[in-house]
């Protein structure tokens, strides 16, 4: 059993390196480069925005980041690539755990650009972002579970954009997940944000197993 | 002889249309043709037996292993090979870097060993010399042949290939077949083709499908042998053929069943194809 476990510790850091040159960089270099210059657009004009303003400007950066998440799991070699004994969720938990330490470099980064005076409470905009970031990946996982697609990343980009023009929209006011910093119930509603990071992260992570041989009538 | 492979009532429906119904079959060493027009459920068949996806219903062994459960799917997997109808590469992995990352997901973990493996394999389809270029800068005959190499590493007991010559320019193909024919000695294959010259120069046992069923299951020359007596040659065609067409040499040459003081015509597989098609019921008008 130790020896199976290390062989597998082996081929994980095997894997790793032809991983990280499978990822869609130009999709999260792209992401990334606007992003910064969303957060940045205050520094870069000399505007003194409001608080409010600022919080639009670090959640259009959040969704900005998650949808070149919406990429990560896109594989143009998925059908050779299908059948093979490394499990699936294990390769997508790769690629994740690959991105993971740049995506919080790059998080850092816009937060550090929007101005002291009207910035948010880092903890409550980090948990917003976190939760759209994960959506992301899991909506990828998602489509990789239920199509064909080798590229699903365009699609579930769309989504994303989509589900954050609705979801103010059509959010009960009572959850209070896009209020302001200065609202009372700005803690609530990152209890929410919390759950919702929660939620969609173990249905991202229930999608990366391959299905049953057996679905009926055996 | 242990068949390889062995299944039985497998089936799988996307949606109300069954894309697999009842099939059965034992598949042994050497390489087996699976011949059907498009939408007869060649490619779902491949990637049930390849554990790509789920059948709906059914049961079926590869190399003695039930890919329906989850350690057995790992232990089938480990002994398969396959080449998808539409393989995809990542462009800018060289030909050696590729396949060494379809070696490590099949986890081949020594990496000398498998550095090693990877270097024979893409020398078996005479890619030795080209194994540092970038897969972006490979003709199209040469990257399907990284994609076979990749199928071929970790030498698997079961080799899946879903019309690996389609789009190949003739030379190509017969290079391909001849890689084929060497992939056949000492392992299972299951060649899935629309080329009926393939099966005919290939295989030692022909499978011919329709509408998700399996009309025909027999050796090559079994299914020529279906279409003795049911070809012959007019000078028009005849409208009471299956099928007719205007051969080279002006004639028509038809499949069906001919008439009286017909002149008959020596059969071929494509014949004996178009035959157990009709017998299924498929449209086969040419």
């Amino acid at each position: 059993m130790r020896g199976l476990t290390a062989v597998r510790g082996t081929l994980t850091v095997d894997l790793a390196v032809p991983l990280w040159r499978t990822l869609p960089w130009r999709a999260l270099a792209a992401a990334g480069a606007l992003g910064l210059l969303v957060a940045g657009f205050p520094l870069v004009t000399g505007a003194e925005p409001a608080p409010w303003q600022t919080l639009m400007l670090l959640r259009g950066a959040a969704l900005v980041g998650a949808l070149g998440l919406a990429f990560l799991l896109d594989d143009p070699a998925r059908h050779l690539t299908a059948p093979v004994p490394t499990p699936r969720l294990l390769r997508q938990a790769l690629r994740v755990a690959l991105v993971a330490p740049l995506a919080a470099l790059w998080w850092t980064a816009v937060l550090l650009l929007t101005p002291v005076a009207s910035r948010p409470p880092a903890g409550g905009v980090t948990l917003e972002a976190l939760a759209v970031g994960a959506l992301a990946l899991a909506a990828a996982a998602l489509a990789v579970r239920l199509t064909d697609e080798a590229r699903p990343g365009p699609f579930v980009a769309a989504f994303l954009l989509f589900t954050a023009v609705l979801a103010p929209l059509l959010a009960p006011e009572d959850w209070a997940l896009f209020v302001q910093a200065d609202d009372p119930r700005w803690s609530v509603g990152h209890d929410r944000w919390a759950v919702l990071a929660a939620a969609v992260a173990v249905l991202g992570a229930g999608c990366g197993p391959e299905p049953s041989g057996r679905r009926r009538g055996r | 002889m242990t068949p390889t492979v062995s299944a039985s009532g497998l089936g799988l429906s996307y949606g109300r249309t069954r894309a697999l119904d009842d099939v059965s079959l034992r598949l042994t060493p050497g390489v087996t043709g699976l011949l059907g027009p498009n939408g007869a459920g060649k490619t779902t068949l491949l990637r049930v037996l390849a554990t790509a996806v789920p059948a709906d219903r059914g049961a079926f062994t590869v190399l003695g292993h039930d890919p329906g459960t989850s350690r057995g799917r790992q232990e089938v997997r480990r002994r398969l090979g396959y080449l998808p109808q539409t393989p995809g590469f990542h462009p800018d992995f060289t030909a050696f870097e590729f396949v060494d990352y379809v070696a490590i997901l099949k986890e081949l973990a020594d990496r000398r060993e498998r550095h090693r493996e990877v270097r024979r394999v893409l020398a078996e389809v005479d890619l030795g010399d080209v194994r540092g270029r970038r897969i972006k800068k490979l003709s199209g005959g040469m990257r399907q042949r990284v994609a076979l190499a990749a199928a071929l590493v970790g030498d698997p007991g079961f080799l899946v290939l879903d019309e690996p010559t389609v789009g190949l320019d003739p030379e190509q193909r017969m290079r391909f077949r001849e890689l084929i024919a060497g992939a056949g000695e000492g392992r299972t294959v299951l060649l899935s083709t629309h080329q009926t010259e393939d099966v005919a120069m290939l295989c030692h046992r022909v499978i011919v499908m329709a509408a998700g069923t399996v009309c025909f299951d027999g050796t090559p020359a079994e299914l020529t042998a279906r279409a003795a007596g049911r070809v012959w040659s007019s000078t028009e065609k005849d409208p009471g053929a299956k099928a007719g067409w205007r051969t080279g040499t002006g004639s028509f040459r038809n499949v069906g069943d001919p008439p009286p003081g017909a002149e008959p015509a020596e059969p071929t597989l494509e014949d004996g194809y178009l035959l157990a098609l009709d017998d299924a019921g498929t449209e086969v008008a040419a």
